[in-house]
């Protein structure tokens, strides 16, 4: 279990711990507004979804550009359990019903009236998708850019999918219309504090059980799959098994973010399904720093408190501040934020040396 | 173990028989009716101008190229075509490839541990294993490999001449009846030569073949206990490597006068 456990994922951990500590405590006690405890729900959730593209990504070499499906198909699966227990409450057909002059819920949704039920389909249902997928990509050993690609692909057809009314979930408008989260009328200070706890809890437990995955016989394999896969399946290893159980963990992950994400803003709708938000969390791990999932917690944090502060203090600039984030990190620091320290020691190793010994070494370079 | 094909007096065990393959690329015929056999206890080089057909030779054997025609056995009776990569590897088949293949971000022992595998009918419980039984192992490989005092390095520091030894001391772990060696000395100084050379006839017994692919004739001329010369995917010579000096057409093909 050697080096699960470096001085930044024991920070990390240390952070989400108080923050799990001071969450009920400053919400509850009115101290954080209901504004505030929402914000930093939704970016734990972010949190959570940088992690499993981390997972394969840093892991095992694999960019997925497209887990905002998978993001979305657990959001989905929860606002349907959500509407169920809506319609339980008030009787009335969520909207979307109502204009496709529906009578009541098709029958099968049935299974979303149990929490439990709902819960094991976010499991497992994203996680079956991504297995058909993966098995058909990666048995044809589709790699690199190719399986980038293919993702961005499978995304945008789940989003027109989605967009059309008939396919049966809202279609343009998405799901909305929440009454209560878990017994707590939807959109109250006790409901937004119980959700962002929740968020808290399943980054820190993801972040310990990835860490140790990672650190493992199993994250070694990944590894070796980053580095030289050929290599390793000449060693007798059928590496198309491994990375499809990466694969599927790493998509069960992205559904439960999205799963804890939908109740804290309170509709989901086929905008999360836009190939560009799925590739902004690759942006978020590469701003953070890839592997280790501590980087993918980093760089969603930043990235997008960095976004809600200039949405009202300069909407305009922030395409821009986004780019220039990413030229610097691309330029200066390939491995990202996380990377500064090693980096910077480099830098000072280099600005200690005499003057001609260092113009020496750039024109050798 | 009757294989048809009879060599010399004493017929030595024969670890991979190669009949009559032919292996083509749409148009382009990289090996032409080949037969090839490769014994126990041996050091066979396979030598060549480039474009001979050596590397093909290799990707037929681990199931990376599939033959038009022909066959080959494993241990004379193992017939490989319905294998895949892995089952071949599984089978007894290592391969050491041209460029250095290691992981670059584990340490030179886990990258022995990844190697050597236990458990070969499931890889959940290869994945599950704890690495207690495999220490032994891994001790006798990284002194026969002289990495030990580097074990716990990350393997992406050594250098080229320790990457390729390192690759050697994990393809040979797992004890593989046929090692196939993809011009192991490639970009190596003369006293990393020289050691490859020295390991490569520690290698040598009787539990294995050994198949060296290579271009450095006088490291040929070390190991070999005996050499194909392949041109234009056919075989031109096959002996000692003395005698492939002298062959005329061996000199007209390739060494040059």
């Amino acid at each position: 279990m050697r080096r699960a456990f470096d001085p930044i994922a024991l920070t990390c951990a240390s952070l989400l711990v108080l923050l799990l500590v001071l969450l009920p405590a400053l919400g509850l006690s009115g101290a954080l507004p209901i504004y505030g405890v929402n914000l930093l729900g939704q970016i734990l959730c972010f949190a959570l979804l940088a992690m499993s593209v981390d997972l394969m990504w840093g892991g095992a070499g694999v960019l997925s550009l497209g887990h905002g499906l998978f993001f979305a198909f657990g959001g989905y699966l929860c606002a349907m359990h959500l509407l169920r227990t809506a319609y339980a409450a008030t009787h009335t057909l969520p909207d979307f019903l109502q204009f496709m002059g529906a009578s009541g819920f098709p029958r099968w949704w049935g299974f979303a009236d149990s929490a439990l039920l709902t819960l094991l389909a976010v499991l497992l249902l994203p996680a079956l998708l991504a297995f058909l997928f993966g098995y058909v990509s990666f048995r044809s050993r589709v790699n690199g850019v190719y399986f980038s690609i293919i993702t961005q692909a499978l995304t945008y057809s789940a989003m027109l999918l989605m967009f059309r009314n008939d396919t049966g979930f809202g279609g343009n408008n998405g799901m909305t219309g929440f009454h209560a989260v878990a017994g707590l009328p939807a959109g109250s200070l006790r409901a937004a504090v119980l959700l962002a706890t929740l968020s808290a809890a399943t980054v820190l437990l993801v972040l310990i059980g990835g860490r140790l995955v990672l650190a493992s016989r199993f994250g070694r394999l990944l590894a070796a799959i980053r580095d030289d896969e050929p290599r390793l399946r000449f060693l007798g290893y059928d590496t198309l098994w491994l990375k499809l159980a990466a694969w599927c963990a790493s998509a069960a992950l992205a559904a439960v973010a999205g799963m804890l994400y939908v109740p804290q803003v309170g509709i989901i709708n086929p905008g999360l399904l836009d190939p560009s938000v799925s590739l902004e969390v690759a942006v978020w791990v590469a701003i953070g720093g890839r592997g280790g999932l501590c980087g993918a917690i980093l760089g969603a944090a930043l990235i997008n408190v960095l976004q809600f502060w200039l949405a009202s203090a300069a909407p305009t600039l922030w395409p821009f501040v986004l780019s220039l984030l990413v030229l610097l990190v691309v330029l200066v620091l390939p491995n990202g934020l996380l990377d500064l320290r090693n980096r910077s020691r480099a830098w000072m190793d280099e600005l200690a040396q005499p003057l001609p010994a260092r113009l020496r070494g750039r024109s050798a370079r | 173990m009757s294989t048809g094909l009879s060599c010399g007096a004493q017929a030595p065990t024969p670890a991979i028989v190669v009949e009559a393959l032919t292996v083509a690329f749409g148009s382009f015929v990289a090996l032409r009716d080949l037969t090839f056999r490769s014994d126990y206890g041996q050091v066979h080089a396979v030598i060549g101008p480039n474009g001979a057909g050596k590397t093909t030779l290799l990707d037929v054997l681990t199931g990376k190229s599939r033959p038009r025609r022909g066959r080959v056995l494993l241990d004379g009776q193992t017939d490989l075509s319905r294998l895949s990569e892995v089952q071949r590897t599984l089978a007894g088949i290592g391969r050491k490839f041209q460029k250095p293949s290691v992981f670059e971000a584990l340490t030179v022992r886990e990258n022995l541990d990844l190697a050597l595998r236990l458990h070969r009918r499931s890889l959940a419980r290869e994945v599950l294993a704890a690495s207690g039984r495999k220490q032994d192992a891994i001790g006798r490989s990284l002194e026969t490999i002289g990495l030990a005092s580097q074990r716990d390095e990350p393997a992406g520091v050594l250098s080229h001449g320790q990457k390729q030894w390192l690759e050697i001391g994990m393809v040979l772990i797992s004890e593989p009846k046929l090692l196939l060696l993809d011009e192991p000395v490639a970009g190596m100084s003369d006293g990393e030569t020289a050691h490859t050379a020295e390991l490569l006839r520690r290698l040598r017994g009787g539990e294995r073949s050994i198949i060296v692919v290579e271009h450095d004739m006088a490291f040929v001329e070390q190991v070999a206990d005996k050499v194909t010369v392949l041109h234009e995917g056919a075989c031109l010579f096959e002996g000692a490597m003395r005698e492939a000096r002298r062959d005329p057409r061996v000199i007209e093909v390739y060494i040059g006068r």
